[in-house]
């Protein structure tokens, strides 16, 4: 079963120079991250649906669809409830609800969702392999950047592990989906224990392997993986930094001040 | 000192134990092994023979730390501080835990990992990773995501990972185990031309047929080296091949018992010498001839043009597959790596829902069946026994099932008890599962299963990784099983297995089902054994140019001996 998160096309997004990859993903990392309203949020959230169509990246979103909704809607309900509203419709305890609330949560909705949408954009369109070689050119050592990309290496596996304890407890008659929302999550935490117990076993395992193949030696390295500098690639990276400092530009008042 | 350069590797008196052990792993080991030698280690599960690999490549002391006496040589040079990454390029090591070695998005990144460590230019790297993915016949994998890979796809890709290296000495930890009878073939043929062309090997095998290429053999018991010699010497042993948990050649079995000279080079030779003493050939049938008793019981489970088309995957995981299974069956699911076999079990199991196509259980729909009522009628048992183990007793392991299905305490308390007694881990009820060894696992793992008393009880590869007693443990549990009445379906590559146990295989080819009938039937069908690279054992071999239908050594001995045949 695939599980990792990577979409194998030739689109002219998978083409990209991996720095270019890098450089695009933080350029919208740092725009969800600064937009400050809605509408500055929208334009970007409608950049990432187009980029996401043209890498080829629909079946991840329709993947994580139930996900990337659930955290907008619980970051809008949670920042609405908790703003402190000038002019809160009631009061009650902790709870000041009230239109500038509202906005705001909107907002924030808008910057943590257009963040996973950005992330799952890089992922679907890099190798693991593409990252780590992008960062060992930005200059981070290889060991660094191969211990950065293990958790995106590690996941797909606790993952499948994951998958196998819950069909096996399945097969001895474990309900899941019993009981209210609540039992059923609580219905899930056996299923760690050897998820747990797996991932130590195999941490300790790859270690040796990684070792074995020579991951600790010194010298010179090789990437089997050519890239070749084209003139798409700069000119992502052009538009990536262009879209950063609009936003930053944007969010300090820039375009409206 | 004398500096010992004809040795790759050297152990001289070593001794080993793992912190915290309570016993050595290793005790006063001798081990050497020459340049272009072919060195097979043996041994029951325990009998240190992974430890042994491991300091071959420093892994031991370097990453598992312990005890360590006696002197470790590797390339002339007498090891104190040398880490695993001084030998990475010059010792391959392929360790047993074969999934937990890969962790590139695609096959070809896996192969060139080690080679990009190590600097290699691009254009040889591309060489050397197209030659290691054809040496294991994964030549067209390349773009293939590793994941979906199936498991003795995945251990030939861990296996070109580090042949791609080029190591000077290789290393494999049981390089066989998850492989199909072609895989384990192409495997042997991979090591055999390495073998020829000068290549250094230390091979950890259960299996007496990749022994038999070694230039020697070394037996461990219990951390001990207690016979090391060429293949015709150690392996016509039988008395200590059965003392230390190694399964015999059949023929060096009959050798002993028609107190023969020599061992017969193959089943031909032997023929020939039993016919010399008198056994005539195709002589009438005789023996424990097997009629199938699938006519017999009511139809308990059936599949009916099963289909299934995984969403990333080329093409469908199974097409149109027909099964009726009958109470009191014991059939056998054979196929290549990737032919469908878990898919179809899964979906017996009602793990997973077919695209197409309908399995019912008993008459009913079985996705339509509460988990509840499910685990009642049919019983899964997983391929790695990890992850279907998560309570902290073994006790209350096998009481999961009985108290989800919500059976009242006392009656929970008599299955488990049952279950433990079948199993033989009445002695372990109290202990955590974590600290039984991979026989006992597997063991409660049917137990834990057992506890439901399933009508079906799917199986799948329960005796992978074993050792030859811890195999027959298994077995002696599920045949009990069986005479009670249970429907069995076992999926394995194990040719005695099927010979000894099964009444009926379904043979899986392509996500097609090839063949459906009785075993007999299928060892007498060269075209689909071909197909399947099935090798009947040769005992059965045997038996058949002789004119016995026989299931295994011991009742083509037993066959023998009430013709009186004698010995020459």
């Amino acid at each position: 079963m695939k599980l990792t998160l990577y979409v194998a096309r030739t689109t002219a997004l998978h083409r990209l120079h991996p720095v270019a990859k890098v450089a695009g993903v933080l350029a919208l990392f740092v725009a969800a991250f600064v937009s400050q309203s809605p509408l500055q949020s929208a334009p970007l959230a409608v950049l990432i649906v187009a980029l996401l169509w043209a890498g080829s990246a629909w079946e991840n979103v329709r993947r994580f669809r139930w996900f990337l909704a659930l955290v907008f809607v619980m970051t809008s309900l949670v920042w609405t409830l908790f703003y402190n509203s000038a002019a809160p419709w009631f009061s009650w305890g902790p709870f000041h609800p009230g239109p500038d609330g509202v906005w705001f949560a909107f907002a924030m909705a808008f910057k943590v969702t257009t963040f996973f949408a950005a992330g799952l954009l890089f992922l679907s369109t890099t190798r693991i392999e593409e990252f780590a070689d992008a960062l060992r050119m930005l200059g981070v050592p290889a060991k660094l950047g191969f211990a950065m990309t293990l958790a995106f290496r590690l996941v797909p596996a606790f993952v499948d592990a994951a998958i196998s304890v819950v069909q096996a407890q399945r097969c001895r008659g474990f309900d899941f989906n019993q009981g209210r929302w609540w039992e059923r999550i609580g219905r899930y935490l056996p299923v760690i224990v050897p998820v747990f117990i797996g991932a130590l076993r195999r941490a300790d395992h790859m270690a040796m392997a990684l070792e074995a193949r020579g991951f600790q030696r010194h010298g010179r390295r090789t990437s089997y993986r050519v890239y070749a500098v084209r003139w798409a690639d700069a000119a992502a990276v052009a538009l990536a930094a262009a879209l950063a400092v609009a936003w930053v530009w944007w969010a300090r008042g820039g375009l409206l001040g | 000192m004398r500096v010992p350069k004809q040795f790759v590797a050297e152990l001289r008196n070593v001794s080993f134990a793992y912190e915290g052990a309570r016993c050595w792993a290793l005790r006063e080991v001798e081990f050497q092994v020459g340049r272009g030698e072919m060195v097979v280690v043996m041994g029951a599960s325990g009998a240190g023979k992974s430890t042994l690999t491991k300091l071959l490549n420093r892994t031991i002391p370097g990453f598992q730390r312990g005890e360590l006496r006696g002197e470790v040589w590797l390339f002339g040079q007498k090891c104190e501080h040398e880490t695993v990454a001084d030998f990475a390029g010059r010792v391959g090591l392929v360790a047993q835990d074969f999934e937990a070695q890969l962790f590139s998005s695609a096959v070809e990144h896996e192969v060139a990992f080690g080679l990009e460590q190590f600097g290699v230019p691009w254009r040889e790297m591309v060489d050397r990773v197209r030659a290691a993915l054809a040496a294991v016949g994964l030549a067209g994998f390349e773009d293939r995501d590793p994941a979906t890979l199936s498991g003795g796809e995945k251990q030939r890709l861990a296996i070109a990972a580090v042949l791609a290296m080029e190591p000077e000495l290789l290393v494999l930890d049981e390089p066989t185990t998850d492989l199909d009878p072609a895989g384990k073939e192409e495997v042997l043929g991979v090591i055999n031309r390495l073998r020829t062309h000068g290549r250094t090997l230390v091979v950890v095998e259960h299996e007496t047929i990749a022994a038999e290429m070694a230039d020697r053999i070394v037996l461990l018991c219990q951390g001990r080296v207690v016979a090391a010699g060429t293949p015709a010497e150690v392996l016509r042993d039988v008395a200590l091949l059965e003392h230390v948990g190694v399964r015999p050649p059949d023929l060096a079995v009959l050798a002993r018992r028609m107190r023969w000279a020599a061992v017969p080079r193959d089943v031909e030779e032997a023929v020939s010498v039993l016919v010399r003493s008198g056994v005539p050939t195709r002589a009438a049938a005789a023996g424990a001839d097997r009629s199938p008793r699938s006519s017999v019981g009511e139809i308990v489970l059936a599949a009916r043009d099963v289909t299934v088309q995984y969403a990333d995957a080329p093409a469908p995981a199974l097409e149109q597959v027909n099964v009726e299974l009958r109470a009191g069956e014991f059939v056998a699911l054979l196929g290549q790596n990737g032919s469908g076999k878990t898919t179809l079990a899964k979906c017996l199991s009602g793990l997973l829902a077919p695209q197409a196509g309908t399995v019912h259980v008993k008459g009913q729909p079985i996705v339509d069946l509460p988990p509840q009522r499910r685990a009642t009628l049919v019983g899964y048992v997983f391929q790695n026994p990890d992850h279907q183990i998560f309570a902290d007793r073994v006790y209350d392991e096998i009481a999961f099932g009985p108290r989800q299905v919500g059976l009242p305490a006392p009656e929970v308390h008599e299955r488990v008890q049952e279950a433990l007694a079948a199993a033989a881990l009445i002695e372990r009820a109290d202990d955590d599962p974590f600290w039984l060894n991979k026989g006992e696992r597997q063991r409660l793992a049917v137990a834990s299963l057992l506890a439901l008393r399933p009508e079906v009880l799917l199986l799948d590869e329960p005796t992978t990784g074993l050792d030859a007693r811890e195999q027959r443990q298994v077995m002696d549990l599920v045949s009990a099983l069986h005479r009670t009445g249970m429907t069995v379906v076992m999926i394995t590559h194990t040719a005695w297995l099927v010979a000894e146990f099964a009444e009926r295989v379904l043979l899986l080819h392509r996500a097609r089902l090839v063949f459906d009938g009785p075993t007999t039937d299928l060892f007498a069908r060269d075209d689909l054994l071909e197909c399947a690279r099935f090798r009947v054992p040769p005992a059965v071999q045997l038996g058949r140019r002789l004119g016995f239908a026989v299931r295994g050594i011991q009742e083509l001995l037993d066959v023998l001996e009430s013709r009186g045949v004698e010995q020459p």
